[in-house]
């Protein structure tokens, strides 16, 4: 009897710990799970900001060593024929692999880091948005070359580059002459060997590049217009 | 950068070739941007191309102007300054443009029966002298004040420190440095004994980790930050970002750490337990360079008027200090900064790690905080503790926002505390000032009387009945401008306005004095790294615009202090410099003679034999390190710096029911402070014409605000209204709004709280409770 009532005890005494134990590191996991962290952003933030250094920071291309291919070489003029207007999507001017497919990675393979085609006999064109898949939501191919009916649209004369064009002053950096949606990667377009000739830049290996170049005009959805100084000061006073 | 080649075959060839010709190239970008530069501008310009540094931040880059016709024509970057090497922002390349703006201020201006009236110079210096000299005789010299500004020029400040603490005998003088770099110097003189950071940029070129506190550098300090980019892709150089908020320098950057409002405190602390658990601490330089302190705490946040507070430091030992960090366990700290526990070690691990050489930088996140003067101690414990200060790479560095924060507020010393050397409480250097200036010893007086704030809450109380304001624009700086715009419309005080351009200031004037632009007058500037940079009038001043320091000598004249100023007008830049280098002969401070930095792109004090001492503190660099050691911290008595015990304290106001967000205020790249000069530059102007009110996109969603709609700012202090910006420049964390304020059309300081660190007395504009609305 005596031996029995000690193994209950031992038993019970075990089973208290245990349950004194178990409830402690409950009580301590909760507390854990318990910690609200900072939310890190996701996703597609602040593009505007965040786009322009992402290729430096890719290990596949190494803008500052690359050189320049001149037999080679894209016109900007030929850069502007490919887009309905200045800012349009380009057209696909090539035969296309798959009809099926939305393009993601047979577009990006050579899109996405450029590089010779043989087939074609030129580089490809580097892509500022390789991370946007659905390629073909926005870049149609070119199976004719009629239009439905004559045509009046009027396309709008491309932003003019050359030295001191979008210049404020003389030798300083010109300004951005274009939308920056969806093509807040510079150097995708601005260099290596598929970069048109005239847009081309002579510093590559510079990666803030709004550091020195801003856009000309930036905010125009807001409903406040504040771009003049509403202080009375010139009206009210002699100067 | 580019090389052309023709054949396929020699694209291959030349690979190798043009591949260790652009990384010589990227060595020294400098020469090359100068040079591209020069092909933008027409063969037959006839520039002339003169030196100086660059109006606005605190870089402190080397600008070449180029004039022609006795115009500014073009600004390109100075190639041999180590600086920036050629490199410039955007505001640096267009700098020259404000001064062609139409509503430039060229006479001077009287306000008669509420209109300002076209004054010639000479009546309205007679005006201000008289009223300067009524109000003395009538009210006391303490009715009299000055502000200027970090943007003044040495000289400017030397001669406003003069006419007020030597020749009228009042401290009423102080700038507005001291809403921006005041934490600094008193973290710095509470933990080292000496002002200004011991290291300087060439830091970038060694570290392989920075740690930037609060600092969006990518925007604030671009050339800098280009600079550490640099380092990054060619050595690998890492850059973190610690801060409240997602910004260009967060997605710049190899690693982004978000932590909540004022719990940098906090983290810093966990920061120094780990490294003491780890045993991380360099013991023999701890043992033969530090000592341990702690002060008061619970110290009030100075809301009210003519609070006072003075710290009592009381020496610890180091299982005290130990004991007090028990409370700072990552585990502790992680609920309530919201870092995670393994960001607190990674970042301990990082500053613990013997290999690895480390920078931290820190700009107005960690200045304009309540507990400012404690943050900085905190970030130099860190450093201390693990002995990494004071070396190539290794070391705290404090960065300025102001051209002459450095140069003019605190070498020169235009707070209402200080002299151009030492402090007016201290007999020594009362009696070295008046030596030097030639005036009678007990002129100074002891007593340090209004820092910023309080200066202008004196206004409002009465008890200032004149004050002069020069280069400095406080009606839109100064937190809490619903209370001070009042107060300085009262008839009560006199107020003069030196400025380049009419302002909400000059609003406020009854005497408006046109000052002369930067490169219209000669002088120097000091930057962050403790660097003097001279340059010589390029243009001239339009209509009667007159240098600032000589409007100061005029009135002194007037006012019959004379024989002090005997300075001539042509020369008065080089006769006060001059005068202003005795102040600080010796090894620990010595100033580069004229001479030198006629000649080059500016030179880092102590300038001792010929020589800019880069590394203070450290025996191998600094000839002032006098104890045979390595290191020599001779700013205190006993040669060591303090480690401070610092806890973690709440900020004054929180987001609450009714006020549920927390406020932040800031900049952008394209404008600089409160947007006098920037907004007058076309290219700026148009790219950011307007302030706006930055959400997190959940917080956007759940208001149902939209990007542009117009939205009100409110705090118990006043309101703002500005047009959302969701997901564009930055991105608030979760619960905070961020609203730069630059713009005068919409005043976001209206709506901030005039709380300060009872230490420094700076305010804290980073962080109060708002509500927001559709408006």
């Amino acid at each position: 009897m005596k031996k029995r009532l000690g193994i209950i005890s031992f038993f019970v005494i075990i089973f208290i710990a245990f349950i004194i134990v178990w409830n402690y590191s409950y009580e301590q996991g909760l507390e854990d799970a318990y910690i609200p962290m900072i939310e890190k952003p996701k996703g597609s933030f602040i593009p505007s900001e965040s786009v322009v250094f992402k290729r430096f920071n890719s290990d596949k291309v190494d803008y500052a060593n690359m050189p320049i291919d001149e037999n080679y070489q894209r016109m900007l003029v030929n850069y502007y024929t490919n887009r309905a207007y200045p800012g349009a999507p380009p057209s696909i001017p090539h035969p296309i692999k798959n009809e099926r497919s939305v393009g993601g990675n047979t577009c990006n393979k050579c899109h996405e880091n450029g590089g010779f085609v043989e087939k074609f006999d030129t580089y490809a064109p580097v892509t500022p948005h390789a991370e946007k898949s659905n390629c073909r939501q926005c870049h149609v191919t070119k199976n004719t070359r009629e239009t439905f009916k004559a045509f009046a649209f009027d396309k709008k004369q491309a932003p003019k580059v050359g030295k001191g064009t979008n210049n404020a002053l003389l030798g300083s950096p010109p300004m951005i002459p274009h939308q920056l949606q969806l093509r807040e990667n510079c150097i995708a377009c601005h260099a290596g060997p598929s970069a048109p000739k005239e847009i081309r830049v002579s510093h590559p290996q510079r990666t803030n590049c709004r550091q020195c170049h801003l856009p000309k005009n930036n905010r125009s959805t807001q409903q406040i217009d504040a771009s003049k100084f509403i202080r009375k000061f010139d009206d009210l006073n002699e100067r | 950068m580019y090389k052309s080649i023709s054949g396929r075959r020699d694209f291959i060839r030349k690979m190798a070739m043009l591949s260790a010709m652009t990384a010589a190239a990227t060595m020294f970008p400098g020469i090359l941007f100068a040079k591209e530069q020069e092909d933008g501008i027409p063969k037959d310009a006839n520039l002339d191309w003169k030196k100086g540094p660059c109006r606005f931040c605190g870089v402190g880059c080397g600008i070449l102007v180029g004039t022609e016709n006795g115009k500014a024509v073009a600004v390109k970057g100075d190639p041999n300054s180590s600086v920036n090497r050629g490199l410039l922002c955007v505001k640096g390349y267009h700098q020259i443009m404000c001064i062609q703006s139409k509503d430039r201020l060229q006479h001077a201006l009287v306000k008669k029966n509420g209109r300002y009236v076209k004054t010639p110079m000479h009546e309205a210096l007679d005006i201000v002298a008289n009223k300067m000299k009524g109000t003395i005789k009538e009210h006391g010299k303490d009715a009299v004040a000055m502000f200027t500004s970090g943007q003044s020029t040495i000289p400017e400040g030397y001669i406003a420190s003069k006419l007020m603490k030597g020749a009228i005998g009042t401290n009423n003088l102080d700038c507005n440095a001291r809403l921006c770099m005041a934490s600094a110097v008193t973290g710095f003189l509470t933990t080292f004994g000496a002002d200004e950071p011991m290291g300087c940029y060439e830091d970038i070129d060694h570290a392989d980790y920075f740690i930037t506190w609060g600092n969006n550098m990518a925007e604030m300090h671009p050339v800098l930050f280009s600079r550490m980019l640099e380092q990054k892709s060619r050595r690998g150089a890492k850059i973190i970002d610690f801060a409240t908020r997602t910004t260009r320098s967060s997605t710049a950057s190899d690693k982004s750490i978000l932590f909540e409002p004022q719990t940098d405190l906090a983290v810093a602390n966990a920061i120094c337990y780990e490294i003491i658990k780890n045993g991380w601490v360099n013991k023999s330089f701890v043992k033969k360079h530090c000592n341990f302190s702690k002060g008061l705490t619970n110290m009030g946040y100075g809301l009210e008027d003519n609070y006072k507070f003075k710290d009592i430091p009381e020496k610890i030992n180091f299982d005290e200090y130990k004991e007090f960090l028990k409370d700072y366990s990552p585990e502790k700290v992680s609920k309530y900064s919201k870092v995670s526990v393994k960001d607190i070690k990674y970042l301990a691990a990082i500053y613990g790690n013997p290999n690895t050489k480390v920078v931290s930088y820190w700009c107005m996140g960690m200045n304009q905080h309540t507990r400012g003067t404690w943050m900085n101690n905190l970030v130099y414990n860190i450093h201390l503790l693990t002995g990494k200060i004071s070396q190539p790479g290794n070391g705290p560095f404090s960065l300025t926002g102001q051209p002459s924060a450095c140069g003019t507020a605190r070498e020169v010393g235009t707070f209402t505390h200080k002299l151009p050397h030492g402090v007016v409480m201290n007999k020594k250097d009362r009696e070295m000032a008046a030596k030097i200036w030639k005036v009678p010893y007990d002129r100074i007086p002891a007593k340090p009387t209004y820092h910023a704030t309080e200066m202008f809450r004196a206004v409002d109380r009465g008890e200032i009945k004149f004050i002069w304001t020069q280069a400095t624009n406080p009606m839109v700086s100064l937190p809490k401008t619903g209370r001070y715009r009042p107060a300085m419309q009262k008839e009560s005080c006199f107020v003069v306005v030196s400025d380049v351009f009419p302002t909400p200031t000059s609003d406020v004037a009854d005497v408006i004095l046109p000052a002369a632009w930067h490169i219209e007058k000669s002088g120097m500037y000091g930057n962050s790294e403790r660097r003097t940079q001279h340059w010589d009038k390029m243009v001239e001043a339009p209509g009667e615009a007159t240098e600032d320091a000589w409007m100061f000598i005029e009135v002194a004249r007037r006012m019959g202090y004379g024989d002090l100023f005997p300075y001539c007008k042509e020369n008065h830049v080089e006769e006060i410099y001059n005068e202003y280098r005795k102040f600080h002969a010796g090894k620990k401070h010595n100033m580069a003679p004229l001479e030198v930095l006629k000649k080059q792109s500016g030179a880092i004090w102590p300038y001792v034999n010929g020589k800019s001492t880069q590394w203070r503190f450290n025996a191998k660099y600094d000839p002032a390190c006098t104890n045979g050691e390595s290191f020599h911290f001779y700013g205190k008595k006993d040669g060591k710096a303090v480690i401070w015990q610092r806890p973690f304290e709440e900020a004054p106001e929180k987001p609450d029911q009714e006020y549920p967000f927390w406020l932040n205020t800031g900049r952008v790249i394209e404008h600089w402070h409160t947007g006098s000069m920037t907004r007058r530059i076309p290219v700026l102007h148009q790219a950011v014409p307007n302030a706006y009110v930055e959400f997190h996109p959940d917080d956007a969603k759940k208001l149902g605000v939209r990007n542009g709609e117009k939205i009100k700012v409110t705090s118990r202090r006043g309101s703002c209204t500005l047009p959302a910006s969701i997901n564009e420049r930055g991105l608030p964390t979760k619960g905070q709004v961020f609203v730069p304020f630059f713009d005068e059309n919409m005043l976001i300081n209206d709506v901030t709280l005039d709380a300060f660190c009872p230490i420094s007395k700076e305010p804290d504009y980073k962080k109060c409770a708002v509500k927001v609305e559709k408006a």
